[in-house]
């Protein structure tokens, strides 16, 4: 049974729709990835389900409860990882735990034991007790989750919780969050960042526009696209006066150091396409074969880039 | 030369947009100087005139006359006559001019009593009754009136001169003093000695109103006023040790008061930006909850000022607080209640902490202004003695004043200076409920 449900959920802001009648499942123990470009309205629906924001229509049923039905002490059973870091930053660690922690009604010895029990988990044991504002940024982030599960929630939304760390850090946020979803904890976690979803989730929803565009396990959603690969171009001067043959071939995405190939007939062998480059003089060294990813996953879905 | 050209206009274009930059750096000091202005004159206002009550007992032209030379100036407005309970207008007695003066209504009267100038006196006789709770005011006050007698002394001189002299040798010495002095005139200057006499006793009331006054008799105001009786009585505040300080201090602590409690109620704002306000939306807490618990936390802070306030003009001034404590408090609270609601109001309706800033330092000095934190409320000209009753800072200084110099009562205080307080906060509290309402914060 899923622990939450969201249905034909619709928001509009001025006029402008943010969630267009959005439906997801997510399983007890799932660790679920919402993957979305910039403004596809990950964070609107993450507002939604923790209530900050009204839906305009639809349902979102926590435990198959609507929770405009329910008191808030619904809130109990979530635990949410804002963007931003949502911490008085002129307060103590120990203080901001304190603070977040007493608005959920638990006991003080019960508070105590959590608080000790958090910053073990991100560790900041030894930090405790200095001012937040003294914090680099990545201690922020791990301060800053560690709030958000002070209460022992049964679901954790994480809104972009990595956004703007160091890759040191960003990997020990990765480890926590594995770890609790070990413990039993069922997390949502929005990025835009597909190899964040391709690394923790075990499933996934791709947003676009406020429209849930794919949903499934990773292997699921590549299943999508008619080529499980792709064919990764390496960047170089002899490459970029021939684009406009290569795109002839099929779907051309370029990251930083590859243009990568989707090739538009899928009944060809991988070995007849690197044939076909080569006639058009791409020499053999240049050439790499990858396994597919989310990201062409979404530029097959969307004909644009993640990161566009 | 062109990169200074470029880089003025970027800060000219960045300054054009900050809207609360703008307001404060032309409309506040424009606001200010309108105010300012009418209060110590060279402005288009006029500074507004200060109502005295004129009680004229004496039936004699001189009153008349000075009774009517007051009704004429430029700074005083006379009241002769108040509404009674059935609405009808009656004169103000001379012991109802005492009471409207006691209770604050007025802040002094002037009587013109029965024996003003009588056929043998050797002074003019006043009764002043007056409120020093404006030390300005009343200055001003007291200085009009003596001009305006002043002025006509001159003219009185020999009459009220040879009158003390009567009275100095006694009634036979001075007749046979003036019948020696017309003898001898007579003998030299060849007249009739009792057309002396009759010109050194006789006195023609009428020359002395047909004349005008003379404003540059201020340097023979020390002899002239041994021939006054200025019998003045201060009927409220005598006994305070620093009437100064006990004037002053309510209004510049309701100013503070307000800075500080406009700062407590924007901190919203700070929270909305730092992310906090999200975090606690989505726990278990309902928002009306965080709004009322910023309210209680601001008007604590402001009570917790306004007492410490207080307290220092108790220690440093020997402003009298405890004579009157209970109700003190009660108009600490209401004041701080009154202004929450304001900064409430302020930061419903801003769209940014900058914004929110600008608006509320903008009406802070100009409800300190118009509310007589920094001047008597009565020296405006009437325009802005009306705009002024509707700024929260006009009643709570009243109500400090109240308190500290009246020493009122609580029904003194409830209507309407605690009403109009409460009524304040009430309104300005359902208007930034439903600001907020609007703009879904709560």
């Amino acid at each position: 049974m899923p622990i939450l449900e969201i249905n034909e959920v619709v928001k509009t802001f001025n006029g402008l729709s943010a969630l267009k009648k959005v439906n997801l499942g997510i399983k007890k123990g799932d660790f679920f990835g919402l993957l979305g470009p910039n403004g596809a309205g990950k964070s609107t629906l993450m507002n939604c389900i923790v209530g900050y924001l009204n839906p305009d229509s639809g349902k979102i049923l926590l435990n198959s409860n609507n929770i405009t039905d329910l008191d808030l002490s619904y809130r109990m059973d979530i635990g949410y990882v804002p963007q931003e870091i949502a911490l008085y930053q002129e307060l103590s660690a120990m203080q901001n735990l304190r603070i977040f922690g007493g608005f959920y009604n638990v006991s003080k010895k019960y508070l105590n034991e959590r608080i000790n029990s958090v910053l073990n988990l991100v560790q900041l044991d030894d930090r405790k007790n200095d001012i937040v504002k003294t914090y680099s940024g990545g201690m922020k982030r791990r301060l800053n989750l560690a709030v958000s599960i002070l209460h022992d929630p049964k679901l954790i939304l994480c809104d972009e919780p990595t956004v703007g760390v160091d890759p040191q850090s960003r990997n020990a946020i990765f480890d926590m969050l594995a770890e609790l979803n070990k413990d039993g904890k069922t997390i949502l976690y929005t990025t835009h960042y597909m190899e964040e979803a391709e690394r923790l989730c075990n499933r996934l929803a791709i947003i676009d526009y406020g429209k849930i565009i794919a949903e499934g396990t990773l292997n699921d959603l590549i299943s999508l696209l008619e080529k499980r690969e792709t064919i990764k171009i390496r960047k170089a001067p002899e490459t970029k006066s021939l684009l406009e043959s290569i795109k002839n071939l099929g779907d051309l995405g370029e990251t930083d150091f590859y243009y990568e190939l989707i090739p538009s007939n899928s009944s060809k062998l991988n070995s007849e396409i690197f044939s076909e480059l080569e006639n058009i003089k791409i020499p053999p060294h240049l050439l790499e074969l990858s396994r597919a990813s989310l990201e062409d996953v979404f530029l097959n879905l969307t004909g644009r880039r993640l990161r566009d | 030369m062109k990169n200074i050209i470029k880089l003025l206009r970027k800060d000219f274009i960045r300054f054009i947009i900050d809207k609360p930059a703008v307001m404060l750096t032309f409309l506040v000091p424009a606001v200010l100087i309108v105010i300012f202005g009418s209060i110590f004159g060279g402005g288009k206002g006029s500074r507004g005139k200060i109502p005295i009550i004129i009680v004229n007992e004496s039936g004699v032209e001189l009153a008349d006359f000075i009774e009517s030379e007051i009704d004429s100036s430029t700074s005083l407005r006379s009241v002769k006559t108040i509404s009674d309970d059935s609405n009808n207008v009656i004169d103000i007695s001379h012991d109802k001019a005492k009471e409207l003066v006691k209770t604050g209504k007025y802040p002094a009267a002037l009587v013109i009593p029965t024996d003003f100038f009588t056929d043998t006196s050797s002074a003019l006789n006043f009764k002043y009754y007056y409120d020093p709770r404006n030390e300005i005011e009343s200055q001003l006050i007291q200085g009009t009136i003596q001009k305006t007698i002043f002025a006509k002394m001159p003219q009185l001189f020999p009459l009220l001169m040879q009158r003390q002299a009567e009275s100095f040798m006694g009634g036979e010495s001075a007749d046979s003093f003036k019948t020696e002095i017309a003898t001898m005139m007579s003998e030299y200057f060849d007249m009739d000695p009792d057309s002396i006499i009759e010109s050194m006793t006789s006195f023609d009331i009428t020359e002395l109103t047909n004349q005008n006054g003379d404003d540059s008799t201020n340097e023979n105001f020390d002899v002239i006023s041994n021939l006054i009786n200025f019998e003045s009585q201060q009927l409220v505040g005598a006994e305070i040790k620093n009437p100064g300080v006990t004037r002053i201090v309510g209004g510049w602590a309701i100013m503070f008061l307000l800075f500080t409690l406009t700062g407590a109620a924007t901190s919203i704002f700070e929270e909305m930006q730092d992310g906090t306000l999200k975090r606690i939306f989505c726990m278990p807490i309902a928002r009306y909850q965080f709004i009322f618990s910023k309210y209680i936390y601001s008007i604590s802070l402001g009570v917790v000022q306004l007492i410490v306030l207080f307290l220092f003009a108790y220690f440093l001034y020997d402003v009298d607080i405890f004579s009157n404590i209970g109700n003190l408090l009660v108009i600490i609270f209401a004041s701080a209640a009154a202004a929450v609601a304001f900064g409430m109001i302020i930061t419903a309706a801003s769209k940014s902490l900058a914004q929110a800033n600008g608006i509320a330092t903008l009406f802070i000095l100009i409800m300190s202004a118009l509310g007589g934190s920094w001047f008597p409320v009565t020296l405006f000209p009437d325009w802005m003695q009306v705009i002024s009753k509707f700024t929260l800072t006009y009643w709570s200084v009243e109500a400090f004043l109240q308190v500290l110099w009246r020493n009122a009562s609580f029904q003194d205080l409830l209507f309407p200076y605690l009403l109009i307080l409460i009524l304040i906060a009430f309104v300005a509290n359902l208007i930034a409920i439903n600001l907020f309402k609007k703009r879904q914060v709560i």
